[in-house]
């Protein structure tokens, strides 16, 4: 019996809980098992049959299930009109990047292209047995819903799901998997199936990321970007300011650019499936969503948003502080009500509606973590504003009482879960990037673990929403450019929930599963006692590069962890910058790598007291002695940039491993803090996107 | 016409839907490396969202302009464009009369019914002049380059005289006296420095900062730079390029761009942020004087008009105009029997600057604030042009209570 703070997102894919996984030590389905039942047992074996797989969405998806359908023989078949523009050999430039020559020719030659006439299928069709149709054909509901049936016709079984973005299965007659944008590599999915189907298990099995969602008009990611563009456009319709602007002051407040997006998407086609969105969720949910005239002009005419450029824009436009209030205004306000009502609807998991708009819209945080920052109170009065600027708004789709109870798991617990079995607990992280939701999020979790009395734990990703841990989310870091104090606050904050994990529980075990562990994550999980990971994994602290100087005691901790030989490895990894592999790590940076199932078991092994024979790296609480003077022998010059980076990194080191373990906390987030205002500091990648993003 | 009468019975100008940029002496700001064209669509857009002016409200746009800018040919619908609003118009230019004709054009457009709301929008940007190159047959050049500001300036083909010739001209013919002239620059100035001082130009001008091609700041047009206070010394101290006219007597070239809007009344009532402010067109007339005698011209006009109307120069509680030269203002109140301390009271083209095109806009916008300021009534704006023109029109500032 597994307790859990709140559902775990897997269960809403059928595959259990994370506790589960390591209990039993293997992923919850097999993905050759998922390969025979939705494609048929090797020998006998069924083909993927991918319309209007010339479009953007058809070649992109042909590319990516080609490449991870590929080691299960799985031909890919692309169907198109004849003579619409080659848009899968477009792709082939991209598969060559990524998979070398040679592995791009092995997932091409499983790609068949057939052309049909869009009444008959091609008579050799049938010799590849089609067992999954995946339709992105136009966004024409009597067309794909004939498309369907010929398809029935011909191959009765097979198993069909429509790209959509907008349409309700219900009204198609056949389940969703709506891809997000950039179609080849984005890995994220809106499903839409009454049970969990055999199909997306597999998406989930070859590493894709489905997020369950209700049938209904438009599912979350285009109410979130759709809505979004609308409120911009309806900003615009209103106060005049260009398009480029107005991105640039939504990418201040919530991170995504709707209008470059749909022309980076190509505006002729994206334009018309934002307008074909919102034109039906007007239909259904009212003014809110009644595009605006320039979006109707701009569906019409398939004009870019953004000027040629021969005429990039020249007069500049800011706002003050009171037109800034109206322009959040304009913009969140109609998005809390558009989040009203999709959470009145209960389209989604709530951690799941909160991160497609991360994981596929750029939003910086989730819609409702923004909400949950905003309050509830504070929600409904931005709404109850925008209602005046925008009266016609209010009579439909606005449902307030959504926001009156914020103090649920649910809503508080969008990023971090907790589970437990009575004696071992398990904290999932389901960000890929620390932020302060994480770490307010990390606390909750493991105040709640230790209330039901567990002190054995397991700190991993949450096999379904992380596929890697990235580091800190650098945007977090913003204050700190200007404020030595916030950057104290947030390294020593971070970093005293880092230590709670050494602290406070009797066993922690890190789990790194995924393909890299990078900076502040890798900080986090080497607090815990053990540090486990997957062989393939790579690990490293990136900082050095930014520049920015490891905060969560990256400088000092790992060195307390392991003896004066290895101390160089350390100095080499925080110094340059650059990754190691996983078993190279083994003794000094981890404790364990191996294959999946092996360190799902050691990771469970260690937690639950069982014999893992893994020797415990003890933390060195006093001041260390003889470290390195200089970084010269071990770490080649680079240019003076780095050199100055690295100058302030090793004397973190100096400094934090000098002082006993106490005080070192104190020592290396000021040394981290100091640096945020170090004019290299600023002109790195993060103050450019601080001064990119913010000071506009 | 009868006194009161309007040319336009049904076309308003909404107090408050105008700005103008400020006018930056030539080469002196970002404006010298723009395309003026662009900068002045985009500029109007701003000033119409810092007035709450949807611009969308917008149905035809009148430009005008007097250097050819890039991308002239497509005059007012590709300004229009870069306003970001689809709208047909047309351009039209009559040299230093630009602003008060392209004005009186829109309001003509609203009072045949076509249009409820006619941008203007007038600019130029005198910097880095644009050359052009004619084929001239009878010239023994065979072609001919001409730099369009200095070259036209320098040059009337109907007279063979320069501009400042006229000036000259006029001064000795009326036998202005250079000391009345100084004395009524350095009045000019003061008048100026007072209103910047008092931020009345705060209601009439709008600071717009210019991006580079990489979309940062690369400069502020925040002030009518090149404009400094000066002193009746300096000013007596100073040359004489001809009668009466010296580098403190004459204007300077600028680059800049106003707009404002005009309606019908019940759009004016709908979109003013004073709506009780009535603003109404009552009159306009041009005369062309003798060969070369330019700054006479004005001054015919106003009495041209006055005559059409019935009104006098009491009945005005305005009275502003485009004065290139200082001796146009000497030479006007001569011909008027009027106090030249009495006119130009926030300002003028002497002192601030001539970006031709939009340089009666502004005078139109400041004479209506001042108007306001003053409870309302009669507004005189007038003018000289190129080629011995001069061009004058009566507006009316009623305040419903």
């Amino acid at each position: 019996m597994t307790n859990s703070m709140r559902q775990p997102t897997l269960q809403t894919m059928g595959l259990g809980t994370v506790l589960d996984i390591f209990q039993k030590g293997q992923l919850p389905v097999n993905t050759a098992e998922l390969v025979d039942r939705v494609f048929g047992k090797a020998g006998n074996r069924g083909s993927l049959v991918i319309s209007g797989a010339n479009g953007i969405v058809g070649a992109g998806k042909a590319m990516q299930l080609g490449s991870r359908l590929q080691p299960f023989d799985i031909p890919i078949i692309a169907l198109d009109f004849p003579g619409v523009a080659d848009g899968i050999g477009k792709q082939y430039a991209g598969l060559e990047r990524a998979f070398g020559r040679q592995g791009a020719s092995e997932i091409m030659e499983n790609v068949i292209r057939f052309h049909y006439d869009g009444k008959k299928l091609p008579a050799q069709l049938k010799d590849f047995q089609p067992r999954f149709l995946l339709e992105a054909i136009p966004e024409i509901l009597e067309i794909k819903k004939a498309h369907y049936e010929v398809f029935r016709a011909a191959f009765p079984g097979i198993e069909i799901r429509s790209v959509t973005s907008g349409f309700p299965g219900s009204q198609l007659g056949v389940g969703i998997a709506h891809p997000a944008f950039p179609h080849e590599i984005n890995k994220t999915w809106e499903i839409v199936e009454n049970e969990p189907s055999a199909i997306t298990q597999l998406l989930w099995a070859l590493g894709m990321i489905p997020l369950t969602v209700s049938d209904n008009w438009s599912f979350v990611l285009d109410v979130l970007f759709c809505g979004l563009t609308l409120t911009g456009s309806r900003y615009h319709q209103n106060r005049n300011m260009p398009f480029w602007k107005i991105d640039k002051y939504i990418r201040k407040i919530l991170g995504p650019n709707p209008f470059r997006a749909h022309d980076a998407i190509g505006a002729k086609g994206a334009n018309f499936l934002t307008w074909s969105c919102l034109h039906h969720l007007t239909r259904h949910y009212g003014d809110l969503f009644k595009p605006t005239p320039n979006l109707e002009e701009h569906k019409d005419s398939g004009q870019n948003w953004y000027p040629l450029n021969h005429f990039r824009p020249l007069v500049n436009w800011s706002l003050d502080a009171e037109e800034e209030e109206d322009f959040r205004t304009w913009i969140l306000g109609p998005l809390c009500q558009m989040t009203s009502l999709m959470l009145h609807e209960k389209r989604a998991h709530l951690s799941l509606m909160n991160s497609v708009g991360e994981l596929c819209a750029q939003f910086r945080r989730g819609i409702l973590s923004v909400i949950r920052d905003m309050g509830g109170a504070a929600a409904v009065e931005t709404v109850t504003a925008y209602h005046k600027l925008h009266p016609e708004a209010a009579g439909d789709s606005w449902h307030p009482e959504v926001f009156e109870n914020m103090d649920g798991a649910d809503w508080q617990q969008l990023y971090v879960n907790a589970e437990h079995d009575g004696t071992v607990g398990a904290i999932t992280l389901g960000r890929e990037s620390y932020n302060s939701d994480v770490d307010a999020e990390l606390n909750r979790a493991i105040d709640w673990l230790k209330n039901a009395g567990i002190e054995r734990v397991i700190l991993s990703g949450d096999f379904h929403l992380t596929t890697q841990l990235v580091g800190a989310d650098t945007s977090d870091f913003y204050p700190a450019l200007e404020d030595a104090q916030a950057g104290v606050e947030i390294a020593g904050g971070w970093s005293k929930t880092a230590r709670r994990l050494y602290k406070e529980f009797k066993v922690s075990v890190g789990f790194i599963n995924g393909k890299r562990c990078l900076g502040g994550m890798l900080e986090l999980m080497m607090h815990c006692h053990y540090l486990i990971t997957v062989e393939d994994a790579a690990l490293g602290m990136p900082e050095v590069t930014l520049p920015v100087v490891p905060g969560m005691e990256g400088c000092h901790w790992p060195f307390r962890k392991t003896g004066a030989k290895n101390w160089p490895k350390l100095m080499q990894m925080l110094l340059t910058g650059k990754a190691v592999k996983s078993p190279e790590a083994v003794g000094w940076l981890i404790d364990y790598a191996g294959p999946l199932e092996e360190a799902l078991k050691k990771a469970y092994l260690a937690a639950s007291g069982g014999d893992h024979g893994l020797p415990l790296r003890k933390v060195e609480e006093g001041a260390l002695k003889g470290l390195p003077k200089e970084t010269g022998s071990i770490v080649p010059p680079g240019d003076a940039k780095l050199e100055a980076a690295r100058l302030a990194i090793f004397k973190n080191i100096q400094a934090s491993c000098a002082a006993p373990l106490t005080e070192a906390i104190t020592i290396q987030a000021k040394h981290s803090a100091d640096f945020m205002l170090n004019p290299l500091c600023q002109k790195g990648s993060i103050g450019a996107e601080f001064y990119k993003t913010m000071k506009i | 016409m009868s006194k009161g009468d309007s040319m336009f019975p049904n076309a308003r100008i909404p107090y408050g839907t105008w700005g103008s940029s400020y006018f930056p002496a030539w080469q002196m700001s970002p404006l010298a490396e723009v395309n003026i064209g662009q900068f002045a669509g985009e500029a109007m857009n701003k000033i119409l969202g810092k007035r709450k002016i949807p611009k969308n409200l917008l149905e035809y746009l009148v430009i005008g302009s007097t250097i050819p800018w890039h991308w002239k040919f497509w005059t007012a619908p590709v300004v229009a464009s870069c306003m970001g609003q689809r709208l047909p118009g047309y351009h039209i230019e009559q040299a230093c009369a630009t602003g008060l004709q392209a004005t009186l054009l829109a309001a003509g457009e609203v009072q045949n019914g076509a249009y409820d709301v006619v941008g203007t929008l007038t600019f130029d940007r005198t910097s880095d002049s644009p050359v052009g190159v004619f084929p001239e047959r009878r010239a023994h050049e065979r072609t001919h380059a001409i730099s369009d500001v200095w070259d036209n300036f320098g040059f009337d083909p109907a007279t063979g005289e320069a501009m400042i010739a006229t000036a000259g001209y006029a001064a000795r013919k009326n036998k202005v006296d250079r000391r009345e002239v100084d004395e009524c620059t350095f009045f000019r100035y003061g008048q100026y420095f007072d209103a910047l001082e008092s931020g009345f130009l705060d209601r009439v001008l709008v600071p717009l900062e210019i991006l580079n091609l990489q979309g940062r700041v690369m400069g502020k047009v925040d002030s009518d730079a090149g404009i400094r206070k000066i002193t009746m010394d300096a000013l007596r101290g100073m040359n004489e390029l001809d009668t009466c006219i010296t580098g403190g007597t004459q204007t300077h070239a600028s680059d800049g761009m106003a707009t404002l809007l005009v309606t019908t009344a019940e759009k004016a009532r709908e979109i003013s942020s004073r709506p009780e402010i009535d603003i109404r067109f009552i009159a306009k007339t041009e005369v062309r004087t003798l060969p070369s005698l330019m700054p006479e011209a004005p001054g015919l006009a106003v009495q041209k008009l006055l005559d059409r109307t019935g009104l006098t120069m009491d009945d005005m509680v305005v009275v502003k105009n485009h004065n290139p030269f200082a001796v146009n203002d000497i030479i006007f109140a001569k011909t008027l029997n009027y106090d030249w301390r009495k006119m130009n009271k926030t300002g003028c083209s002497l002192v601030w600057g001539h970006p031709q095109g939009p340089t009666l806009t502004r005078i139109i916008i400041e004479s209506l604030e001042e108007a306001v300021d003053l409870g309302g009534g009669y507004v005189m704006v007038f003018g000289c042009a190129a080629g011995d023109v001069g061009i004058a029109a009566i507006l009316q500032v009623t305040e419903r209570r």
